[in-house]
């Protein structure tokens, strides 16, 4: 299953994102996603295209709703912004762009860009096995597990992290270095499957992958569950929704996805200090 | 027989992590000293009791990864004492006699959002 492309621009002037060619061959014709590369949102500008153009650099936020000003070109307010963007303060960034067509036509980003030094990039995919996994035993009707049966939603949330990040499941509890090990109950699995992909990948994609797990079940299978965990990119100005993102001690917001062989799931969002509650 | 309704529930935490997780890195200024994963937990240690003392030395740490070529390593503290291990590593100045510097490079209650980072994202 293709998980990209995703596309780099280098010095794109912000202007071109707002230009009624731009709206009416991408923003119109799916859905398209921009994002400022290398920019820290605690230190830099930085600029985001999801519905609207959100661009922060604390404590000024400036939101462009694109659709609404795509009904009225000629207006006044479409000619300050333009002015703006073009000769009051013609903003320029390295931007990651990726757009989900949904017109009939073959419109592409790298020959619309094609002036702008514009990189298509596939998102990087990393496979391993892990042999011998403790895992922690979960029941799906027990978000808060139950003692001696299965382990709660916050447990294993935290060994997903354990596990993506290679920490060692059984340390003793007098070890110096590490005292970590697998939430219990915990059972060994012979063999786990993980899959890391990276990249500036579109919600439809992930929509497509979850799609997929789903299936995963359509057949008998010894696993009991299944695991989708996404990450927001740490600088990006807005988190679920339009709400604002954040960034203090960490820039985290992530999902997780736990998909049950009974058909059963669970949602767990996680949300840094600096951001609203999901929805 | 029909299947049952489906049920939802919603569960809200607010700072509900025990712990807190950290990636840093240990950096020298001119050609680095070699430490293992017991000798850099030493390490520390006794940087939280230079600043904090005794008592706050002894404050529950894990070292859950480590890796010796590049003095990187994820760490676990309990949330009460992010601070006094944080404050702690950036007021480390040298380790045997040589001039360092922790790295801090994500912090995050959640050790699942330790496993990627957007900042280090390189295009190839």
């Amino acid at each position: 299953m293709q998980t990209g492309p995703y596309y780099f621009v280098k010095n794109l002037p912000l202007h071109e994102l707002i230009t009624p060619e731009f709206i009416s061959t991408f923003i119109k014709k799916g859905s398209c996603y921009a994002l400022t590369y290398n920019t820290n949102i605690d230190e830099d500008n930085t600029v985001a295209l999801v519905f609207m153009i959100t661009s922060r650099n604390s404590p000024m936020i400036v939101s462009i709703d694109l659709m609404e000003l795509s009904l009225n070109l000629d207006s006044k307010k479409y000619e300050r912004i333009s002015w703006s963007f073009k000769e009051k303060k013609p903003l320029k960034f390295d931007f990651l762009l990726a757009w989900h067509n949904t017109g009939s036509e073959e419109s592409t980003m790298m020959s619309y860009f094609s002036k702008y030094q514009i990189q298509e990039h596939q998102p990087k995919v990393t496979l391993s096995t892990v042999r011998d996994l403790q895992c922690p035993v979960l029941q799906s009707s027990e978000l808060d597990g139950a003692p001696e049966v299965s382990c709660q939603a916050l447990e294993l949330f935290d060994w997903l992290g354990a596990v993506f990040s290679n920490v060692s499941l059984n340390n003793e509890p007098n070890n110096f270095i590490s005292t970590y090990c697998c939430p219990q109950p915990s059972t060994v699995v012979a063999k786990a499957y993980l899959c890391t992909i990276t990249g500036f990948i579109l919600p439809e994609k992930i929509c497509l992958l979850l799609e997929h797990l789903c299936h995963y079940f359509d057949e008998l299978k010894l696993a009991p569950w299944v695991t989708l965990s996404v990450q927001g990119f740490a600088d990006s100005p807005v988190s679920w929704g339009k709400s604002e993102h954040g960034f203090w001690k960490g820039g985290e917001h992530l999902y997780n996805f736990v998909i049950f062989n009974n058909q059963d799931y669970w949602l767990q969002m996680a949300v840094g200090a600096n951001d609203h509650c999901p929805p | 027989m029909p299947a049952p309704a489906a049920t939802y529930e919603r569960v809200v935490y607010k700072n509900p992590s025990e712990y807190h997780y950290m990636k840093v890195c240990l950096e020298f200024q001119d050609c680095g000293v070699g430490l293992n994963a017991a000798q850099f937990k030493q390490l520390l240690i006794s940087a939280v009791k230079d600043l904090f003392g005794e008592v706050d030395a002894a404050l529950p740490l894990d070292i859950l990864t480590y890796e010796e070529k590049t003095l990187s390593a994820i760490l676990r503290i309990c949330s009460s004492g992010l601070v006094k291990l944080w404050s702690s590593l950036t007021l480390l100045g040298s380790y045997k006699g040589k001039k360092c510097a922790f790295r801090v490079i994500q912090v995050s209650p959640f050790l699942l959002a330790l496993s990627g980072n957007s900042r280090e994202l390189v295009l190839d």
